[in-house]
């Protein structure tokens, strides 16, 4: 009894579990749905889904009371503001997935309580990736997001194009997270045995082993852009997000890119601080590529999901430019207000496919052709999205890309904005293409439409009006957020300034 | 030298061909049950080769993770496959030579830094340094304990439910399901025919 007493004293010295919080509640959400699954022997599923969004509601609200009050422990934790609003995201993007996975719960023949499952593990790995500042930390919160990540892909078992995504999801990731456990690795061994990154910083001695910290570099390099999608990593991001079903590319489009932009700033700007000039070029020159490719072969996609895989990973060559320009006084503030701005616009855009795919059963663009006939408040929402994704002005996507170029003009980055700038017009061309086709009144209208209904004829009618609801409402939260977050730009700025560490 | 150090050469001299004849016999071994069961002799050496250096953590993980479970899983699936004695053929082509010489190279490269580094260490600043630090009375799994609890608690509990989620996704797409009784529902309620694009509706 005594060593127990002392244990837990020293526990509590050790760790503040209120730092922790958030991801506690998101883990007893996950033992719950495991053991409520267990017991009501499949049935009711939809109560498992109200489990997952209390769990992240409770969450974001200790996360929000906690952002207000910043409590700062070092150790395993920082609970600087960088950190706390990266959690804070992932929150955002799990809730959101949520309300749009609810109705696969009636329309889909698979078992469904692993998928709230996976969901929230993959929350719980981006947030703690969010935070960690301890190498074996970061690796199995990592490990953890891929790990979760892979399964979601993989879910529709009995489609042969799930099974391939995942496959290849699984492949690609073990071999760049060997690639970073070897950049770790020499990091580890050449600070004598420290874990934590502060520490590494201060034993590693960079003068004598400036080779070999390159080396790690460029490894730890590898290992994360391959996360992100950038330039020569990206080979497994198109076919990944088509063959996946499209709830499950909504979610780790956006929660598995920001978990990884968070892991790249941190790692970067705290072990290489010396070698800025070094990674800075070869930052750009992956975001140039990233950009520069991922528009260009946009713009020839017929399926959707490709298209938007594509443009993902333009997105995130535009993000990279916002780390490239961190300086002083504005912390990586153009950063953290794209992110969030793409997070609202990606989901949305996510959100309004999924309904219209599980109507009529196609992804391809030409399908959309005619659309504001049938179902215009899709239509709308979906313009609205689409444009604020290309940056046209008065939707927050302009204010975004407009403070992240600026930022950018200002940090010297040249070529990189204007290479962005150039890339952005390409990209609008291939966002108003498929506006102009849906808004189009078509004389012939394609036959996938014909056969377009409204409702889901696979439910009842009272639970499909309820389970539209969530939808629609995921839909149309994510459109206010994408058009009137850019009316709200300067708190968030504000907000973002302090960042810098 | 003197008795403690005649029975250290002496295991490592017991040891050190069960390595090679272990390896040897994987690789060359027809049938493939017996190459993975000289694998197995290979990992419980590799183990034994732990203790002899007091080294007990690494030597019992090693005995559990490797011969215990990777090893264990290497046999199983291979005795479940029915696989036919492979015949490999006597030809000699490029590739062999190519890799012949690769490996030769590596290998005169490791025993070259091994020298070195062993005529670094044995100089005597070296030695009294390296006594200093006092390896042998540490109690590693104890200290291991430890820090694990202590230190690296997030990520020790993190990779107990990394185990809970790899179990629950590894048994997830080899599961059968019944399917039957949530077909019918649906066919009793749909009023569209069924084309193909409709039975896709769960991977949208």
């Amino acid at each position: 009894m005594n060593d127990i007493n002392s244990f837990l004293s020293r526990l509590n010295s050790t760790i503040n579990f209120s730092t922790i919080l958030p991801e506690i509640i998101l883990i007893v959400g996950l033992i719950t749905i495991v053991i409520t699954d267990l017991v009501n022997k499949g049935k009711n599923a939809i109560f498992l889904y109200k489990i997952f969004l209390i769990s992240t509601l409770v969450s974001m609200g200790i996360l929000f009371y906690q952002l207000i009050s910043v409590i700062a422990f070092e150790d395993l934790y920082t609970n600087n503001i960088f950190n706390n609003l990266f959690r804070f995201f992932i929150l955002i993007c799990s809730f959101i997935s949520v309300l749009l996975s609810v109705d696969y719960v009636l329309c889909s023949k698979i078992s469904l309580a692993e998928f709230p499952l996976f969901k929230i593990s993959a929350g719980l790995g981006g947030m703690i990736l969010s935070c960690a500042t301890n190498l074996i930390t970061i690796y199995v919160s990592l490990e953890f997001l891929a790990l979760s990540s892979c399964f979601l892909s993989g879910y529709t078992k009995r489609d042969i194009r799930s099974n391939e995504a995942s496959m290849k999801f699984l492949l690609m990731s073990g071999a760049s997270s060997s690639s970073l456990l070897y950049g770790f690795s020499l990091l580890y061994g050449f600070s004598d045995g420290q874990v934590q990154l502060d520490n590494i910083i201060d034993k590693i001695s960079f003068s004598q082993y400036l080779p070999i910290i390159c080396i790690s570099a460029a490894f730890i390099l590898a290992g994360t852009a391959f996360k992100l999608s950038l330039f020569p990593f990206h080979q497994w991001t198109p076919d990944v997000y088509e063959g996946s079903p499209t709830r499950v590319v909504a979610f780790f489009s956006v929660t598995s890119k920001v978990a990884a932009l968070s892991l790249f700033t941190r790692l970067f700007r705290l072990i290489f601080p010396y070698l800025s000039n070094e990674w800075h070029i070869v930052v750009e020159l992956l975001a140039i590529s990233s950009m520069i490719l991922g528009n260009l072969i946009a713009v020839t996609q017929r399926s959707f999901k490709r298209m938007l895989a594509y443009s993902s990973i333009s997105q995130i060559g535009y993000v990279m430019i916002g780390i490239l320009a961190a300086d002083l006084e504005n912390g990586y503030a153009s950063m953290l207000t794209y992110t969030f701005i793409y997070i609202f616009m990606n989901l949305g855009t996510f959100a309004r496919i999924t309904p219209f795919s599980l109507r009529t059963g196609t992804n391809n663009i030409r399908d959309y052709a005619g659309l504001y006939m049938k179902d215009p408040v899709l239509t709308f929402s979906l313009v609205l999205c689409l444009l604020s994704l290309g940056g046209i002005p008065p939707l927050s996507g302009f204010f975004g890309k407009h403070y992240l170029f600026w930022h950018g003009w200002k940090a010297g980055l040249y070529i990189s904005v204007t290479v962005a700038l150039v890339t952005s017009v390409i990209s609008i061309y291939y966002y108003l293409k498929i506006i102009k086709l849906m808004l189009t009144k078509t004389t012939n209208l394609v036959d996938t439409l014909k056969t377009y209904e409204k409702q889901k004829s696979l439910v009842s009618s009272v639970i499909s009006t309820k389970l539209k609801s969530s939808v629609e409402m995921a839909m149309i939260l994510c459109a206010l957020a994408s058009t009137l977050s850019g009316l709200f730009m300067d708190p968030i700025i504000k907000i973002t300034r302090n960042t810098f560490f | 030298m003197n008795l403690s150090e005649l029975i250290h050469e002496f295991i490592l001299a017991l040891i050190e061909p069960g390595i090679l004849v272990g390896s040897i016999g994987t690789i060359s071994f027809i049938n493939t049950t017996n190459s993975s069961f000289s694998l197995g002799l290979v990992f419980t050496c590799i183990s034994l080769l732990y203790f002899a250096l007091n080294a007990d953590f690494i030597a019992a993980a090693q005995l559990l993770v490797y011969v215990g479970a990777i090893n264990v899983l290497i046999v199983f699936a291979i005795m479940i496959t029915d696989q036919s004695v492979s015949s490999d053929s006597e030809k000699r082509g490029i590739g062999y030579f190519t890799a012949l010489g690769a490996c030769s190279i590596l290998f005169l490269t490791i025993v070259c830094i091994f020298h070195k580094i062993n005529d670094f260490y044995s100089s005597s600043i070296h030695q009294s340094e390296y006594l200093k630090l006092n390896l042998f009375e540490q109690n590693d799994v104890q200290n291991i304990g430890y820090q694990l609890l202590n230190k690296f608690l997030v990520p020790f509990e993190l990779a107990s439910l990394l185990l809970l989620v790899a179990l629950v996704g590894a048994i997830n797409p080899a599961r059968d399901e019944d399917e039957g009784k949530d077909i019918a529902e649906n066919k009793k309620k749909s009023f569209v025919s069924s084309t193909s694009p409709r039975d896709k509706s769960s991977f949208f």
